[in-house]
């Protein structure tokens, strides 16, 4: 077995190549499946066992805190490590198909037990009653698709999903470009955008305060009733202004999360080859042609996964809804409507349901990237 | 660190263009930095005043008389961070944060390696499932994440899975780790699968073993993506406060700092007037790791070491 | 050295012994010094900050210093969220202070929490100790689940103390003299009332409150009671009846700042601040005993502002309406029943009460007025113990419904009603929304 042979970077299945057949194949099947479920046992057993020491070890907080990041770097790589070692190990012919699992398992198991169960669970709860008692068939999806409250959920994450994406990527996309071109305070101005994602949920909430609150009696504290009464206006109530309430919402969500857009693609746009874009420059190009026909085509993968990990992100937003307008005044979202049927109205089965919907969401998302997926994998 | 390629719109295209390319330019990153600062200097002077002007006036008054004295106070400050266990919480949050972070990472970095360049069965569907985990709305994963941690039961039926886990880092990082996987992955995917696949045919032809060039090539070369995930991982995990409650508890030998924080506020929000400082006062190390992790962020890392 | 060390504790250690057991020669309650040395129990409820630290303060001080137990409150603001899961999950505290009585009835229902009966309480000691309406809150098949730990009182009518002097006026007695009060203030050119419900995420609860004051005050106990147990529709004539005296309070022009329809956009905590500006924007607000602690700094309550009951409204139906919590038991240890004895006991109680800057009132209706720090707080928590030995106190009738409508459409409902939508067709939809079976 020459590397020679390895180097075609896709490693052929070698269960094909085998000569002993069914026998052989089933066994090596075994194997493969145990090697990806040890995989997981022994790294489990390995931080356990550090982590048994932490417990019970009285220690300093501080001493936990270094072992503790100690475990995080070098007790996972180690346990890679060790993996890869004990593969090496293993008959030529089975290295390289147990290989792949080796350095994907541990992550498969983890999501598995930790999103994927709850995922299966949550669909099994939503067949069932408010208490998960006793089964109801399809009642709480009548009730997703009918209640009006529901529906305006539908209709304004609709809303959500066009607009938050498309602007804070356009706008992490432009910033990203022009700070790019900047001699200095880069680090600064790309700092300043990233910064409310900084901001913990409780500040942003105070932050937004500043910005919209409505006084009926005295000065006002929130910026847009100042800046508006100073033209002699009467103070507004912005947050119950239907339907342009739900935009200054979305505002607040294009304010947190553009630092996300931006950051990712700040790092795809320095990754694009300097040659390519110096060859289109010395073609004639101008800086626009370069940035439409050039960086842009380049970026496109990190564009769509910025997209779609916005339009996902748009999808679980909650919590600015819920504290700043409750979800009356017609800002209901889905988010919103699952965890208040879930955890305030305490009825599992409809909580469950509305997250199922969730889950249906994202199917044309996920359709757009597999076949982005298959295309990239074409051109190599 | 490799050469920097230094600033793009170099000598070049004459000084005249290059005046006419820069202004415009530093007028819009100007406007979209004031808009964006806007709402965090309410909050940065509020932090600085006191209550009773904080509640009878605009924030903005301050521009019109930032000298007078008597408007001005740390109280706030020292009130967060004289708070009860304030300190302890401070490093459990360290605790917690760190290993959260650089868990995930690693374990995505190899599967997004396997994702990539690697060939086995199932491989484009397994990721797929892995990028569609991502909408899962943690909220719902709470309840059945924890009574497997107290009683190690999958749907109602008992498994070897170690438990009591619940009130231990573990916990929290596995959960975390959870958590923050898919997005991990696929970030991490993206960068990884985009790099140029000459350099890890050359690698193979050399005789390097699939983890020689994990290790050796994948790694260094995917340190700007590396570094990006690591900020929103660390920020998620250091804000968190549901998966911090929910598993390890709200005991002041194991509270967080965003837990410490959100019991200032009161029961009725009687105390709110603290939560601007607490809010620059949870932001100032994320901000820091944001800055020093800036560095990493450079152009040319991955020719150069490519070419080099 | 070290042996003398060793010596000086040990004297110290048999000194607390001996002061710990004189006073268990007096004492309800027998603790027996270290008892349960390193037992943990944990007790999770909705209060933080200073009440939350006033009460470990307290736990620290008597129980856990002679038993040696390690019993600890836990506050979280997001209480109902976090107690949902942890029961759920597997993980319940031993004690949880609940909020909604409704909810430690539905925790019996689910057999998750233990009935007072078979922690070996004596029920006809505790109505005596806590009246039987409270008692009766936590009831489920013939048991109850529900341990009354504190209440605090609604029904509080708040006034700008200098302009009732200055003008004369007298505080009303039933809801003839409110309104007539309402528009001498409307003539001599003030704004009589300041409401506001926005809450955030609870935003309408304050009205709901003003709905059950007026209902208790209109119905009367047994129809409120029947109310809140949905055994009348929600837009039965009785509720609707007192839906238009609220209406009748809120909907005039010019009785609130700010004018009916921006009711929910006013934050509670801010709505009465003008009341106590120069000039004042209202003159009265009605609102629970907490509120004092938002009043702007330096406002005396006494001198600036005082309070008076929320007027009568029909005559001779009485009634009033309180809030608190009830304790819910997941885990039966002699180490919890010995906590739980303690934490209601007079003794603890009082202890509670006189901690600084506290609201929480006892339950118990032993805890003399004389206990609390605060001298308004003492007040109102004499009118409380009256009102629960007397059985006219009902609770909180939001906090007993199902959470779909308590926490739900009667919260936004009120919005909708101060913000349009005619009476009818809000009590209708509220009707609409009681969860069925």
């Amino acid at each position: 077995m020459s590397d020679a042979q390895d180097t075609g970077t896709k490693v052929d299945d070698r269960t094909d190549n085998l000569p002993e057949g069914v026998g052989v194949r089933a066994g090596l099947g075994l194997v493969r499946f145990l090697a990806a479920v040890a995989v997981p046992v022994v790294a489990f057993t390995a931080l356990w066992l550090t982590f048994e020491w932490l417990r019970n070890a009285d220690a300093n907080r501080i001493v936990i805190v270094i072992v503790a990041v100690l475990v995080g770097v070098v007790g996972i790589f180690i346990l890679y490590w060790g993996m890869d070692f004990t593969v090496n190990r293993l008959p030529e012919s089975w290295r390289e198909s147990i290989r792949p699992w080796v350095f994907v398992g541990p992550a498969l198991v983890i999501l598995a037990i930790f999103l994927a169960y709850p995922a299966i669970n949550t669909i099994y709860l939503s067949f069932l009653d408010a208490r998960s008692e006793s089964f109801n068939g399809l009642e709480n999806y009548g009730f997703v698709f009918t209640d009006a409250g529901m529906l305006r959920s539908i209709r304004n994450t609709l809303g959500w999903i066009i607009v938050v994406p498309t602007i804070s990527a356009a706008i992490g996309l432009g910033f990203a470009v022009l700070v790019d071109k900047l001699r200095r305070g880069e680090a600064v101005a790309k700092s300043i955008i990233f910064l409310p994602m900084a901001v913990s949920f409780v500040g942003a909430s105070v932050v937004w305060s500043f910005i919209f609150d409505f006084k009926i009696f005295g000065a006002q504290t929130g910026l847009l009733n100042g800046v508006w009464t100073a033209f002699g206006a009467d103070p507004v109530s912005w947050l119950s202004q239907e339907p342009w309430n739900n935009l200054m919402l979305m505002v607040i969500m294009v304010w947190m999360q553009t630092g996300f857009a931006m950051v990712i693609l700040s790092a795809a746009i320095k990754s694009v080859p300097e040659d390519i874009i110096e060859a289109a420059r010395i073609d004639g190009a101008s800086e626009f042609q370069v940035f439409w026909q050039v960086v842009i085509p380049s970026i496109m993968s990190t564009i769509v996964v910025v997209m779609t990990t916005m339009v996902i992100g748009v999808l679980k937003v909650f919590d600015i809804v819920f504290v700043m307008t409750n979800g009356e005044t017609g800002t209901e979202v889905i988010a919103e409507r699952m965890i208040r049927w879930f955890f305030r109205n305490g009825h599992n089965g409809r909580g469950a349901a509305i997250a199922v919907v969730l889950f249906l969401a994202i199917i044309p998302v996920m359709y757009i990237n597999v076949r982005r997926f298959r295309a990239e994998e074409e051109i190599r | 660190m490799t050469a920097r390629v230094g600033a793009p719109v170099a000598a070049e295209p004459g000084f005249f263009k290059k005046l006419w390319d820069r202004w415009p330019i530093k007028v819009a990153v100007i406007v979209i930095v004031i808009l964006w600062l806007i709402p965090t200097v309410g909050l940065l002077v509020s932090s600085f005043r006191i209550k009773a002007i904080t509640e009878a006036e605009g924030w903005w008054t301050v521009f019109s008389k930032p000298f007078q004295m008597s408007q001005w106070t740390f109280d706030h400050y020292s009130s967060v961070l004289d708070a009860r266990g304030f300190g302890n919480a401070f490093l459990n949050s360290l605790a917690v944060t760190i290993p959260a972070t650089v868990i995930p990472i690693t374990i995505a970095a190899f599967a997004s390696y396997a994702f990539s360049w690697m060939e086995f069965k199932g491989r484009q569907i397994l990721f797929v499932i892995v990028v569609g985990l991502l909408v899962v709305p943690l909220q719902m994963a709470l309840i059945p994440l924890l009574k497997l941690y107290t009683s190690g039961e999958f749907f109602g039926i008992g498994t070897p899975f170690p438990h009591p886990l619940n009130g231990t880092y573990m916990a929290v990082w596995l959960a975390h780790t959870g958590f923050g996987l898919p997005l991990a992955v696929y970030l991490l995917r993206n960068y990884i699968g985009s790099l140029p696949s000459s350099i890890i045919e050359s690698a193979r032809i050399d005789g390097a073993t699939h983890f020689q060039i994990f290790v050796r090539l994948i790694v260094p070369l995917s340190v700007p993506a590396l570094a990006s995930f690591a900020i929103f991982q660390f920020l998620w995990v250091w804000n968190d406060f549901l998966v911090a409650l929910v598993f390890l508890g709200g005991t002041p030998d194991v509270k967080v700092l965003t837990q410490a924080l959100a019991e200032l506020r009161g029961q009725f929000g009687q105390f709110e007037h603290v939560l601007p400082a607490a809010a620059f006062i949870t932001m100032a190390l994320p901000l820091a790791v944001f800055f020093s992790l800036q560095r990493y962020f450079v152009r040319g890392l991955t020719a150069g070491s490519v070419k080099g | 050295m070290k042996r003398m060390k060793w010596l000086a504790l040990l004297a110290v250690f048999a000194l607390v012994v001996v002061a710990c057991g004189d006073d268990d020669d007096d004492a309800a309650t027998t603790l027996a010094a270290g008892q349960f040395e390193g037992e943990a129990i944990s007790v999770f409820g909705a209060f933080t900050s200073v009440e939350g630290d006033a009460v470990n303060a307290v736990i620290e001080a008597g129980f856990n210093a002679v038993t040696g137990a390690e019993a600890f409150y836990e506050g979280s603001e997001s209480f109902e969220e976090q107690i949902k899961i942890r029961v759920e999950g597997g993980n319940p505290p031993d004690v949880a202070l609940y909020p909604q009585p409704g909810a430690v009835v539905e925790q019996a229902e689910l057999g998750n929490a233990i009935a007072l009966e078979d922690l070996g309480f004596d029920i006809a000691d505790l109505e005596a100790t806590f009246g039987s309406y409270l008692l009766s809150l936590g009831e489920f098949e013939g048991k109850h689940y529900g341990i009354p730990t504190n209440v605090n009182s609604k029904s509080l009518v708040w006034y700008n103390k200098p302009v009732f002097e200055a003008e004369g006026y007298d505080t009303p007695g039933t809801l003839d003299e409110w309104t007539a009060l309402a528009d001498q203030m409307l003539d001599d050119g003030y704004t009589p009332l300041c409401i506001g419900t926005g809450s955030d995420a609870a935003t309408g609860w304050p009205a709901t409150d003003w709905m059950e004051d007026i209902m208790l005050r209109t119905a009367g106990a047994d129809v409120y009671d029947q109310w809140v147990s949905h055994e009348i529709p929600f837009n039965d004539p009785d509720v609707l009846r007192a839906g238009e005296v609220f209406e009748s309070i809120w909907g005039a022009e010019g009785y609130v700042l700010g004018g009916a329809e921006n009711i929910p956009d006013v934050d509670f905590r801010d709505s009465p601040d003008p009341m106590v500006a120069d000039p004042p924007g209202c003159l009265m607000h009605r609102q629970a005993s907490f509120i004092v602690s938002f009043f702007p700094e330096g406002t005396a309550v006494g001198t600036d502002i005082d309070l008076f009951p929320f007027p009568d409204i029909d005559p001779g139906v009485k009634g009033s309406l309180i809030a608190g919590e009830l304790g819910a038991v997941f885990n039966d240890t002699p180490a919890v029943r010995a906590f739980i004895n303690d934490f209601i006991s007079v003794e603890t109680q009082c202890e509670m009460g006189s901690q600084e800057g506290v609201q929480r009132i006892s339950p118990n209706t032993g805890v003399g007025t004389d206990c609390y720090s605060d001298p308004i707080v003492g007040t109102i928590s004499g009118s409380i113990v009256d009102a629960l030995k007397s059985g006219g106190a009902r609770f909180d009738a939001s906090d007993l419904m199902p959470s779909e409508v308590g926490a739900g459409s009667f919260w936004t409902g009120m919005n909708e009603w101060m913000r349009g939508t005619p009476m009818a067709e809000v009590f209708q939809n509220i009707e609409d929304s009681w969860p069925t079976g």
